[in-house]
C-alpha cells in the first residue's frame, strides 16, 4: 500500500472542495436556513403534526440525509470527470498508486464533504429550532454511512460519465427525484397505498427514515432495516467503485 | 551489458480497425538519450504511454529496468517521470502545491520533497509563481511546469511527449540545455518528436517511426551516412585546368563553372573537395552544402516528409 500516496491524494481531494466552500459547503446550510425560516414561520402554522412532532422539526433529518447524499455523490462525481476532462487524471494513473488506493482516496474525499455538510445541517437544526437529538452516535453513523455509500456511488458516476450534461441528468433525474420521494417532506403513511409500495423499493426513504429514528426516534421503517440497507448500499458501492476504478474502463484505453 | 532501462518488445495495440502499434521493439540504455522520431500519428504516444500505464497493451512486453511495467507497476513508474504533450489544468491549487501532491503520489511526503521542490522552480524560472494557479501561467511556463511536476520525484526515467511543440524559439533552446544537463548527470531520456533538429542535437540513439512500426535505430550520424544522401556545390572561376581524373572517386555533375558533388557525408567530404580544387590550382568562389539529414532518411526510409 502507498500510504504516503493514498494520504496526498485523500488531502487533495478534500482540501479542493474546501477551497470553494462557497459552492461545497454553504449552499446546503442556506437552503436548510430557508426551510427552516419559510416552514417555521408561515406553514407550520397550517400543517399539523406528524406522528407528533412539530413539522419543521419532522423534515430536518431528512434535509440533513439529502445534504449528506448529494454532496458526497457529487463531490466524487465532479471531481472525477474535472480531472478526466482537464487531463489531470493521467498524473494519477502514471504514478505508483494503485486502482484501490485512488478509488479509496476518492471516496473519502467525498464521505468527508458529505459528513461536514450533513453535520452542519444538523447543527442548523439544534440551533435555530432546538431540535433534540435521540441517539448522536447513531445519527453520526447514519451520516458516515450515507456519506461513504454515495461517496462510492459518485465516484462510479463520475468514471462512467462523459460529459457534464450526463452528470446533470443522473442528478436531476434520479437523486433529487429519489430523494425527494423519500418522504423528507412526508410520512409515507400519508400517502396511498399504492405509493406506499413503491417507496419501499427506494434505497433513499431507507435512508431518510433512518436517521428520522436516530434524531427524532420515530421513522416509517424499521431502524434495523435502514442500518442494514444502509451496509448494504456501502459496500455495494464500495466494491463496484474500487471494481470500476481498478479495470481503468473510460479512464484508460 | 547491464539491464535496459526500458525494453519493449513485440509491442500492438489496436484502436478499432486501426492498428496503433504493430510489433515495436526498442531497447534503452540506462543514461542513454533516445529520441522516438516520426509524424503524428505515428504511435510515438501510444507507445510511451504502454510504458507508464496509460494504456492497455495487446500484446507484446514492455519493461523497465528488467521489471514488467503492469505485474511490477510501483517499481517501474516510481522509476519513470513524465512530461505529457497535454497540458492539464488545475482551477484549484498554487503549482508549488501540485508540485507537493505529486510528489506526495511517489511517497514522497512534503518535508522530504521541499528540496527538490525549491530547485526545479529556481532552475525551471518559476520561483516567482510558485503561489499562481496554471491557468495564470504563460504556454511556455505551463511547458516548464510539466518538466518540474515529471521530475519532482527524482526518477532515473524521464519521458518527454513533444516536450517542444508550440514553445518559441528561445525557450526550446533553453529547454534542449536543460535536457543535456539532466543527461550528463545521468538520467535516462527518452524523447518524442517529430523536429529533426531536435532528434539530432539531442539523441545519441533514435528510433524512426511510422504507422506503429519501428523502421529504423541508430545514432543520428550513422543513420544519416547510411541513408542520408547529401549535396556540396561549389561554384568556380572558371573549369579550365580541372582534370577529371581527380574526382574519379566523387559522384558529381558540371554546369559551366559549378560543380554538384552527391556525398553521405559532406562533413567529411567537403574538405577534400576543396583540397583537390585548390590542388588543380581551380579558384574557388562559392560553397553550398546541403547537410544530410535524418529528414533526408526519413524520406529515403517512407517516401514522405516528416511533417507532411
Amino acid at each position: 500500500m502507498n500510504w504516503v500516496g493514498l494520504n496526498t491524494l485523500i488531502k487533495r481531494e478534500v482540501g479542493r472542495f474546501f477551497a470553494v466552500y462557497r459552492q461545497t459547503v454553504l449552499p446546503g446550510l442556506i437552503t436548510t436556513a430557508l426551510y427552516i425560516a419559510i416552514f417555521g414561520f408561515t406553514l407550520e402554522q397550517r400543517i399539523s403534526e406528524i406522528q407528533g412532532i412539530p413539522y419543521t422539526m419532522f423534515i430536518l433529518p431528512g434535509l440533513i440525509m439529502m445534504n449528506t447524499l448529494t454532496n458526497a455523490t457529487s463531490n466524487t462525481a465532479s471531481s472525477m470527470l474535472q480531472m478526466k476532462l482537464l487531463q489531470q487524471l493521467p498524473d494519477l494513473l502514471t504514478a505508483p498508486l494503485s486502482g484501490l488506493e485512488i478509488a479509496l482516496a476518492y471516496i473519502i474525499g467525498g464521505a468527508v464533504r458529505g459528513m461536514v455538510n450533513g453535520i452542519l445541517v444538523l447543527l442548523l437544526g439544534v440551533f435555530l429550532i432546538g431540535m433534540p437529538v435521540n441517539n448522536l452516535f447513531g445519527t453520526l453513523m447514519f451520516i458516515f454511512l450515507v456519506s461513504w455509500a454515495f461517496s462510492s456511488m459518485g465516484l462510479l458516476l463520475g468514471q462512467l460519465a462523459e460529459s457534464w450534461d450526463q452528470l446533470a441528468m443522473m442528478q436531476n433525474f434520479f437523486l433529487t427525484p429519489l430523494s425527494f420521494l423519500g418522504g423528507i417532506f412526508y410520512s409515507i403513511k400519508m400517502l396511498p397505498n399504492w405509493a406506499q409500495t413503491l417507496s419501499y423499493i427506494n434505497p433513499i426513504y431507507y435512508m431518510i427514515n433512518g436517521i428520522r429514528y436516530t434524531v427524532l426516534g420515530v421513522s416509517d421503517s424499521e431502524v434495523e432495516i435502514s442500518i442494514l440497507m444502509a451496509i448494504v448500499l456501502t459496500i455495494g458501492f464500495t466494491l463496484a467503485s474500487i471494481l470500476l476504478m481498478q479495470s481503468g474502463k473510460k479512464i484508460k484505453n | 551489458m547491464g539491464t535496459p532501462a526500458i525494453d519493449i518488445k513485440g509491442l500492438t495495440k489496436s484502436y478499432g480497425k486501426l492498428k496503433a502499434l504493430n510489433g515495436v521493439n526498442i531497447s534503452i540504455k540506462k543514461g542513454e538519450f533516445f529520441g522516438l522520431l516520426g509524424p503524428n500519428g505515428a504511435g510515438k504516444t501510444t507507445t510511451i504511454n504502454i510504458l507508464t500505464g496509460l494504456v492497455f497493451k495487446e500484446s507484446g512486453s514492455a519493461k523497465v529496468f528488467g521489471k514488467d511495467t503492469i505485474k511490477d507497476f510501483r517499481y517501474t513508474r516510481s522509476k519513470i517521470g513524465i512530461a505529457a504533450q497535454e497540458f492539464s489544468v488545475d482551477w484549484f491549487f498554487p503549482i508549488e502545491k501540485l508540485l507537493f501532491f505529486q510528489a506526495g503520489y511517489y511517497g514522497i511526503k512534503p518535508k522530504d520533497a521541499k528540496p527538490l521542490v525549491d530547485s526545479l522552480l529556481n532552475r525551471l524560472g518559476l520561483s516567482s509563481k510558485r503561489n499562481s494557479r496554471l491557468r495564470q501561467l504563460s504556454g511556455g511556463m505551463k511547458r516548464r511546469f510539466q518538466i518540474a511536476k515529471a521530475l519532482v520525484h527524482d526518477p532515473e526515467i524521464l519521458i518527454l511527449d513533444e516536450p517542444t511543440a508550440g514553445v518559441d524559439v528561445e525557450l526550446r533552446r533553453d529547454l534542449w540545455k536543460y535536457l543535456q544537463d539532466l543527461h550528463s548527470r545521468g538520467k535516462t531520456i527518452l524523447l518524442t518528436t517529430h523536429y529533426i533538429e531536435e532528434a539530432e542535437l539531442l539523441c545519441e540513439n533514435v528510433a524512426i517511426i511510422d504507422n506503429g512500426k519501428i523502421l529504423k535505430m541508430g545514432a543520428p550520424k550513422e543513420l544519416t551516412r547510411e541513408l542520408g544522401e547529401a549535396g556540396i556545390t561549389v561554384v568556380l572561376e572558371n573549369l579550365n585546368g580541372l582534370n577529371k581524373k581527380d574526382l574519379e572517386n566523387y559522384k558529381y555533375t558540371s554546369d559551366k563553372n559549378r560543380l554538384h558533388f552527391s556525398v553521405k557525408d559532406p562533413d567529411e567530404e567537403l574538405p577534400k573537395i576543396i583540397r583537390v580544387l585548390s590542388n588543380a590550382g581551380l579558384h574557388i568562389q562559392k560553397i553550398e552544402s546541403n547537410k544530410s539529414s535524418l529528414e533526408d532518411v526519413f524520406l529515403n526510409l517512407t517516401g514522405k516528409g516528416i511533417n507532411e
